[in-house]
């Protein structure tokens, strides 16, 4: 059976939901081990990490070679001013010019 | 003795920050949304249903390219996790308030709306046994409010902001493509490296950026997700090791 992308959602909310609200319900007054909650921060790192790597890098299965190059410079800029700044919104903005800059002058 | 309004409007006031932080992440989202092809009443119920911006940004590739639902769970799954620990830590601020509400309440928890709670909590906390005052049965009720009071005005925000955000992409013309394109790995780039703090995050980070291409080419679909699943857990496994071995003498 197709599962529409309305319906994913969907299930998607009810997940986020229990992830929630689950602790309210059963995990009153307790504590969550540091071990696991140090290993559910490393894994939303990597996957945030994957997802910048896939979404400008990869398309189906091909590396995009030839547009590597100019978004991985503006990902790296984007990278050194969020970090100057401590506005990732900062580092967006700026990386998303260059791309349209470099973009126009076809790097 | 604050009352239960005066405490939500306090929550309101604490909320300004996150305010501030979430127009324009809210509104990025919506744009990257609308770029990827998503309808608004996909993209405002995203926001409002499973309210947290990493995992709305996370699925956002996979689903709007009609990968596998699987894939997308999965992968929302994982991103949401960290709610686990987050709305745990949250419970004994909670004590005597009715299971429902509770229940009903939780919907509004994301990273920002979970931090300024807790930090108050725990300041407010230690002020009372500083003071040697006993904390009171409505603690729980008033701790609530505060908690609403922060949570209900951000999730506004970021739900107002995304269909703001999608309202501005139909206006852009198709040659910034490629820029709106840069909003979504460069806002995650962004909030990485802000929140970077010592090796394990930046090996984590690095690793998975540099896995993830051989990982996505070997298998589109769940390459990357796997990658990201292996390098997080070997470098908390190192650091687990580390952190013993160091204990032990």
């Amino acid at each position: 059976m197709e599962i529409t992308r309305f319906q994913i959602i969907l299930i998607m909310g009810f997940m986020a939901l229990a992830l929630r609200a689950l602790p309210q319900l059963f995990f009153a007054g307790q504590q969550f081990p540091e071990a696991w909650d140090r290993w559910l921060r490393y894994v939303s790192y990597g996957l945030i990490a994957s997802i910048i790597s896939v979404t400008l890098f990869v398309s189906g299965s091909q590396v995009e070679i030839s547009a590597a190059p100019r978004r991985g410079l503006a990902l790296l800029m984007a990278v050194i001013i969020a970090r100057v700044t401590g506005s990732a919104v900062t580092g967006m903005l700026v990386g998303a010019l260059l791309t349209l800059v470099f973009g126009w002058f076809s790097l | 003795m604050m009352s239960l309004l005066a405490r939500f409007r306090q929550g309101m006031q604490a909320a300004i920050p996150i305010w501030i932080a979430f127009v324009p992440s809210s509104i990025a989202w919506g744009i990257a949304a609308q770029r990827h092809g998503l309808s608004l009443n996909e993209a405002i119920l995203m926001s409002a249903w499973v309210y947290s911006g990493p995992a709305q940004f996370a699925v956002l590739g996979p689903l709007a390219e009609n990968e596998s639902a699987l894939q997308v769970l999965v992968a929302g799954f994982l991103m949401n996790l960290r709610f686990l620990p987050m709305s745990t830590a949250l419970t004994p601020f909670f004590r005597g308030v009715k299971r429902m509400p509770l229940v009903i309440s939780s919907h509004v928890i994301s990273a920002s709306s979970f931090i300024v709670p807790y930090v108050q909590f725990q300041k407010e906390r230690a002020s009372a046994e500083s003071a040697s005052i006993s904390t009171s049965p409505d603690n729980g009720h008033r701790n609530l409010m505060f908690f609403l009071g922060v949570g209900i005005t951000s999730f506004i925000v970021w739900v107002t902001g995304t269909g703001t955000g999608f309202g501005i992409a139909l206006g852009f013309p198709h040659r910034f493509d490629e820029a709106l394109q840069f909003i979504l790995p460069g806002y995650f780039a962004g909030l990485l490296v802000v929140e970077m703090k010592g090796w394990p995050m930046l090996l984590v980070c690095l690793g998975s950026l540099i896995a993830a291409v051989p990982g996505a080419v070997v298998s589109s679909g769940w390459g990357w997700l796997v990658t990201a699943i292996a390098v997080a857990s070997w470098v908390w496994g190192v650091e687990q090791w580390k952190l013993r071995a160091s204990k032990s003498f």
